[in-house]
This record gives C-alpha cells, sequence and structure tokens, in this order.
C-alpha cells in the first residue's frame, strides 16, 4: 500500500496501543472505531467507502447530481453523530476538541488547497494545547497528524502537508529558541502564515508559465485545478490570444465547471467528451494539468484521464506541463496504477446497472515521469527529476 | 566591445565569454559605490551594460550567461558579507546583554539560528525552506546602527570579494577545456569509434587527452557542411596519429551503425537540457537514438543558459550568408532581386545552427563533471539568480 520508512509504521503501531488507554472521551467511542477504516462517509448499502478527498473536490467543483447530494447529506448526519475523534491528551474533560472537524472547517472553502486546511488545522492543535515543553508538544502534533492521516487515506497534499509541517516543527525545535513559549508562537505564526505562502505559489507557478503561452496556441486541459485556472486567467489578463480546449472530466464533469470560469473570462473554449482527446490532439499545441501529488519519480497523480492524455499527448510530441505547488511533493514511488490505495468515487450513469456489472470507480491515476515535460512549482520550472532530489534534501 | 560584438568580430563562445567577464569586472572596479546598497548600486551598473552587451549579440548567448553569473556573484557575496557582519554583531550583543534575556526576540535569535537562516536563503527556494521566512531582514535594522568605519571597510570588502571572484570565473572559463579534457580516459575506451560534426575545440581538446593516455580508437568526422570545419578538425586529428574517416553529412545515417558513440560540442545548452548546436547536429542525433548509441555533448558552464527554448529572449537560430552556399555569380539571374517582375523564386537559406531536444542526449560533460539533462537544473540553480532572468534595469534601485 503506501511507501512508508520503517518509522513511520513503528510509531503507527504504538499509537493504536496507547490511544485507548488515555483517551478522556464525551461520546464514548465504540471499541471498534480504531480498526474500522476512519473513513467519514461508509456506504453500508452498497459496501464500498467513498474518498473523502475526491467528494470533497466534486463538491468544490464539480456538477452536483442527485445521487451524491444523498450521499453528502448522509455523511453530514453521520459525521455530527459521531462527533469526530478525541486528540488532546487524557485528563482534561470538558474540551471537545477535534482536529478532524477543525480540519473539515477548513476543507470546505473552496479556495484553500487541502495542505492548507492540514496545516491550519495542526496550528489549532497547537494552540490548543496545554504541553510546556517542544518534546511534549511535537508528541502531540504527531498524534493529531498520524489521525489526520488516517481519517482520509486518500490524500496525498493532505499527507505531504503533515509531513512537511512536522518536519519544519522538528527542525525550528533544533534551532536555539531560548524560550518554549516563543518558538511556539512562532510555529503558530507560520502555520497561519502558510495559506499565504500556498496563493503566493500559484500566483508565481502562474508567472513562471507566462513565457510558455503564446499568442495564437491551443491549449488541452483536464480536470479542475485551481492552479492551472490561475495560469490561464493570468495568461487572459496579459492579452495573450489562446484558446482552451477543455475535457468533460467524467464523472465529475469538473470541465464544465472550467469551461464555465473561462468563457467568463472571454477566452475561446471548447468542451470535449474524454474520449475526443486523441481525436482532437493534433491541433493542440501543448496539455496543462494540475496535479492531486506528485510522487518521488517525478510522475504525478491527478485525476482518472491525465495517464491517458499524456500517453496521447507524447505519442505525438506535444509537451505535457503540470503545475503544482511544491507541497505536494509526496514520499511515494507507485510502480503500476494499482500501487496506490484506492481512492474510490461512485459513478452515476444515468440508468440502473445490474448488480452483478463490476464498475471501475477509482477516481485517480498514475501518470509516470517520462511522459511529462516539464513540472511549473513555485520552486521554478523544473524537470521531473528535481522532485526526489528536493524530498531527500527535506527528509534525510 | 559593443562595437566588435555588432560586427561579431569576436567569434566562439569562449572568448566571447571572457571578454564580457573582463569587461564586467573592470565596470565593477571603475563603480563608486555609495555607503548603503552598495549591492544594488553594482548590480545596476553591470544590468546597464549587460543589456547592452546582449542587445549587440543576441545570438551568442553566452555574453548573457557570463552577465547574469556575474549577478549572481555580486548577491552571493553582498549576503555572505551580511550574514559575516550580523553574526558579529550578534555575538557581540550577547556577550554585553547577557543579563537582558527578555528583551524583542531579535537580539535572542543565536548566531547559530542567523547563519542557518542566513545559508538557507543564499540557496534557491525549496522545500526545506518554504515554511520558514527571512529572520535576516528583521535584524538587518540593527547593522545600520553600528558605526560608519564598519561600513566604510564593508564596501571595500564587498567590491574585493566580487573582483575576486569574478576573477575565478574568468579563470574557469579559460580553462574549461583542460577540466573537460580530464574526464576523456573515463568515456572512451580502446578500440571504440567516435563519430563527430564539424570542429569544436572542446571535442579536439577530449580525444587527444584520450589520446595522450594511450588510448587507440578511430574516429569519423562528419564534414559540417556549409563551412567545411570539419576538414580542418579531420587534419588535426591526423596531425595527432588518429586514424580518422571523412564523411559527408548525409552519410551520418549510413555509417552509425558502425559508430560506439558521438561526442559533439554544442553552442548553447538551455535550462531543459535541450542543445542548440551547428546545423546538422539534430540528424545526428536523431540517427544516435535510432541506433541506440549515446550521444555525449560537451559543454564549458559558460555556455549553460538559464533560458528555456520557449522564451521569446532566445533566439534560436541566425541565418548566415547565402554565399556559404553558392558562389556569387553562379544563378544569379534566378536570385535577382533588382529585377522588377516581383520576388524571384530562387531563396537560400543558411540557419547556422540545430536545436537538439533534451530526450536525444545521453551525456552532458561539463566542467563540473557529468551529468544527464534532466540534471542541468541544479547547475543552473547553482549559478544563476531567479531575479536575473530577465537583465534589465528597473526604475528602482536594490534587488
Amino acid at each position: 500500500m503506501w511507501h512508508r520508512s520503517a518509522s513511520f509504521i513503528l510509531d503507527k503501531n504504538q499509537n493504536d496501543t496507547v490511544y485507548p488507554a488515555d483517551s478522556v472521551t464525551l461520546t464514548p467511542p465504540p471499541p471498534s472505531s480504531i480498526s474500522t477504516p476512519q473513513n467519514p462517509n461508509p456506504n453500508l448499502n452498497r459496501n464500498m467507502s467513498m474518498s473523502a478527498y475526491y467528494q470533497t473536490r466534486a463538491a468544490h467543483h464539480g456538477v452536483v447530481t442527485s445521487d451524491w447530494l444523498a450521499q453528502s447529506q448522509e455523511a453530514a448526519t453521520r459525521a455530527v453523530a459521531t462527533g469526530g475523534q478525541e486528540i488532546v491528551d487524557g485528563g482534561k474533560s470538558g474540551r471537545a476538541f477535534s482536529v478532524i472537524d477543525e480540519f473539515n472547517n477548513w476543507r470546505k472553502q473552496p479556495d484553500l488547497a487541502e495542505a492548507v486546511a492540514a496545516i491550519r488545522a495542526l496550528a489549532a492543535v497547537i494552540r490548543n494545547s496545554e504541553a510546556k515543553t517542544m518534546m511534549e508538544l511535537e508528541i502531540e502534533l504527531k498524534k493529531a497528524s498520524d489521525s489526520l492521516k488516517s481519517w482520509d487515506t486518500t490524500s496525498i497534499s493532505l499527507t505531504a502537508g503533515c509531513d512537511l509541517f512536522m518536519r519544519y516543527v522538528t527542525r525550528t525545535s533544533a534551532l536555539e529558541y531560548e524560550d518554549f513559549n516563543s518558538a511556539r508562537s512562532r510555529l503558530i505564526e507560520r502555520a497561519e502564515k502558510f495559506g499565504e505562502i500556498s496563493y503566493k505559489a500559484r500566483k508565481i507557478i502562474a508567472m513562471l508559465s507566462q513565457d510558455f503561452i503564446f499568442d495564437g496556441c491551443t491549449i488541452l486541459v483536464h480536470g479542475f485545478s485551481r492552479v492551472v485556472m490561475e495560469v490561464l486567467k493570468m495568461a487572459a489578463q496579459n492579452k495573450k490570444l489562446f484558446r482552451v480546449l477543455c475535457t468533460e472530466g467524467r464523472p465529475d464533469r469538473s470541465g464544465l465547471r472550467l469551461a464555465n470560469e473561462l468563457a467568463k473570462l472571454d477566452v475561446p473554449v471548447k468542451l470535449l467528451i474524454d474520449s475526443a482527446v486523441a481525436y482532437t490532439m493534433d491541433e493542440v499545441d501543448m496539455v496543462f494539468v494540475g496535479a492531486d501529488g506528485v510522487v518521488e519519480s517525478g510522475g504525478i497523480i491527478n485525476m482518472m484521464g491525465t495517464y491517458q492524455i499524456a500517453l496521447v499527448a507524447h505519442s505525438m510530441n506535444k509537451p505535457v506541463y503540470v503545475a503544482a505547488e511544491s507541497y505536494k511533493f509526496a514520499r511515494l514511488y507507485p510502480l503500476d496504477q494499482k500501487d496506490m490505495g484506492p481512492a474510490l468515487r461512485p459513478i452515476d450513469f444515468g440508468v440502473p446497472i445490474p448488480s452483478k456489472v463490476e464498475v471501475e470507480t477509482s477516481a485517480r491515476d498514475y501518470t509516470p515521469p517520462q511522459y511529462l515535460t516539464l513540472l511549473f512549482t513555485d520552486l521554478g520550472v523544473l524537470t521531473p527529476s528535481v522532485v526526489s532530489d528536493e524530498l531527500i534534501q527535506l527528509y534525510l | 566591445m559593443v562595437a566588435h560584438g555588432r560586427q561579431c568580430k569576436i567569434e566562439g563562445s569562449q572568448a566571447t565569454a571572457r571578454q564580457t567577464a573582463e569587461l564586467l569586472r573592470s565596470v565593477i572596479s571603475q563603480q563608486r559605490v555609495p555607503y548603503t546598497n552598495q549591492a544594488g548600486a553594482l548590480i545596476d551598473a553591470v544590468k546597464a551594460v549587460g543589456e547592452q552587451l546582449i542587445a549587440a549579440n543576441p545570438v551568442e548567448l553566452a555574453v548573457g550567461n557570463i552577465v547574469r553569473r556575474v549577478l549572481h556573484i555580486i548577491r552571493e557575496e553582498d549576503l555572505s558579507l551580511t550574514t559575516a557582519a550580523i553574526g558579529e554583531l550578534n555575538l557581540s550583543a550577547v556577550s554585553d546583554d547577557e543579563n537582558d534575556d527578555d528583551r524583542d526576540g531579535n537580539t535572542t535569535l543565536s548566531a547559530a539560528a542567523v547563519a542557518a537562516a542566513a545559508r538557507s536563503t543564499l540557496r534557491p527556494p525549496s522545500l526545506q525552506t518554504l515554511l520558514e521566512d527571512t529572520p535576516v531582514s528583521a535584524a538587518v535594522p540593527q547593522t545600520s546602527s553600528s558605526g560608519a568605519a564598519d561600513k566604510s571597510s564593508r564596501s571595500r570588502k564587498l567590491k574585493h570579494d566580487v573582483i575576486e571572484a569574478v576573477n575565478e570565473l574568468i579563470q574557469d572559463i579559460v580553462t574549461c577545456h583542460e577540466q573537460i579534457a580530464e574526464q576523456a580516459v573515463e568515456h572512451i575506451h580502446q578500440n571504440e569509434v567516435i563519430l563527430t560534426l564539424g570542429s569544436s575545440r572542446t571535442v579536439s581538446e577530449f580525444l587527444f587527452a584520450a589520446k595522450e593516455k594511450k588510448r587507440s580508437f578511430r574516429v569519423f568526422v562528419a564534414e559540417g557542411a556549409p563551412r567545411y570545419q570539419g576538414h580542418l578538425l579531420a587534419k588535426e586529428l591526423v596531425a595527432r596519429g588518429l586514424q580518422t574517416t571523412l564523411i559527408t553529412d548525409s552519410a551520418v545515417f549510413a555509417m552509425i551503425s558502425r559508430v560506439n558513440m558521438v561526442i559533439v560540442g554544442a553552442h548553447a545548452v538551455m535550462a531543459n537540457g535541450g542543445v542548440i548546436a551547428p546545423v546538422g547536429m539534430n540528424l545526428v542525433a536523431l540517427a544516435a537514438q535510432k541506433h541506440a548509441v549515446p550521444f555525449v555533448v560537451l559543454a564549458g558552464s559558460h555556455k549553460l543558459c538559464p533560458l528555456y527554448p520557449h522564451n521569446p529572449e532566445v533566439l534560436l537560430n541566425e541565418l548566415r550568408s547565402p554565399s556559404e552556399l553558392l558562389d556569387f555569380g553562379e544563378f544569379s539571374d534566378c536570385m535577382d532581386f533588382g529585377s522588377g517582375s516581383g520576388s524571384p523564386l530562387l531563396h537560400v537559406v543558411n540557419p547556422a545552427f540545430d536545436y537538439v531536444p533534451p530526450k536525444l542526449v545521453s551525456l552532458f560533460i561539463t566542467d563540473a563533471g557529468g551529468h544527464n539533462p534532466s540534471y542541468m537544473y541544479r547547475l543552473i540553480a547553482d549559478y544563476y539568480s531567479a531575479d536575473d532572468l530577465v537583465v534589465q534595469r528597473r526604475a528602482i534601485a536594490g534587488n
């Protein structure tokens, strides 16, 4: 499943065993809650769990379908009933702080990136913690970060954001801050600022990609990425003449939403169904996609269909550009498509499907680095081999 | 030098790079720097001259490269001087005010923390520094309150350091051939057949060095129309005792199956790993890929350009005089532009360069070692600052 180093696995086991002894909760958690997957929306009817991350993305960018709406209503009522999990060390009765609730609150804002929501939630943990030493604080943060990660195992930028923040905390505590309070307030301040960093990152990426969009070019875009939207917005503001081919992006149909936004900017847009990509590829000058996560090999994990488009573009010698912020770099190394944890998203075909017909419901795929030309990140315009370099610098 | 550049009197990127560096060195030493923001003044002066130099010879990318490297040197030296000054200041402050531990947060930052932060600002942006801001900027007001004597010694030191670093740069440019040639023995083995196109001084030094180390190998030289510099290279190789075969450019595909390795020079290397090379090189690269022959490019670090080929500033090609293809007088009736019957039917186009995409290149050998094309970004991050990609003076002074 997830490719983690040994230390992560050891810590996780310890946390699981330590946890039931310490916690004092308002609503007593059923003892089985630790072993079942911490998924906010288990769909009991069809025995299939839905990826919370893709659910949120659909909420932000997709076209709302009726049965999805019913599922989300169900999820909301269920979340309220269970009330999340207690994270804070035992002994503090009367405090119902839950990092997962905090994270969910932040995540609801459509303009906020996942990693930013995660880091804000962790900042709230620091603020509400009563630790007196850096080690205590670090342990609390580790617990909170692990629970966030296990709550939604499918979101890569969540994991990457948590890891990045934990790494920063460890490094900051190693520097000589004589005063615990000043160190703690510095951590909180930097975490709050991270939202700005993320926003600035999008601006930097948009600026870097301006040179690559020339007058009269045709750009193919897949899925609704806020970063790619920023790139195209800035190009339109700079009065560049270009047109965009936009795939529909089933099953979220986020392409429709993107087409709407582009039409508002007076950019000529043409909608394609996903199968029409190869048909139109010869009139395309470049392909622009975002990324849910950038893996160590330099490949990307993105909405289902990206791999297909990259293959077609590569065979026709069209460049594929990826726009991704640097905090999406994750320590994963998938060797094939099934190497990642499943992120499932039920598909509404519009007609009832007989139950013995299986449906491939995975929401994302992995595009290997040899099909990508360049990565636009806030660290600069990079070739795919940079990613592992950066990760090594950060983690080793 | 601007006049020389415009008339293309200086040929060859190494000579151009060296002249540029020496010119910028004299600009820096003559520049009067004010007490505050000396680096800004130096950077402005260099940018002003650099703009003119680049405009005079836009095809020669080495000019822009050297200008940007000098700018990067100025920024680096300035930062290291600032951190050294702050470090000294903080150490003295800490020793004087041991009792006042609860003063504002700036002075309680130990020297180690400041140095660590400054080290991170010298490097290009990375994941490690993503969450940090720059505490150095908070500590700068401390230095402005220091004595005047301290500042004047700092200003002289900055110029001195910068000129020293530029001297090192010039030394690197001059010795790049030797450093590349040192690596020849690792790549050329006994009884190999090497193919090259045209004539490049780096390639000839490389081959001579391997010959010195008693490797016996054969060389196929493609003549490199229309300038036929391959003929000169073949003569030089024979003079050194190397078995040489001369072929036309069109024969490359026919002969490539007998070749073990292709070694060529480059005019410039772009940031994505693509190569701008004399015309005909793309042909050789494609042939090498088809027959799985390693395609090795030799380039000194002054040829490494931080721009991408899509950048509108980069002129990918230069059209030279058609007289290299056809003698004046031949076909003169077909090419008579002066006759009143509209434009003539015969055009003669003589492009000077070719673009080789990065996926066709197996290895780059620079004076910093051998790397594959996707690693080029690293060298660029070491040599250049992101602020200098556009060499144009802005109205405000400073970085």
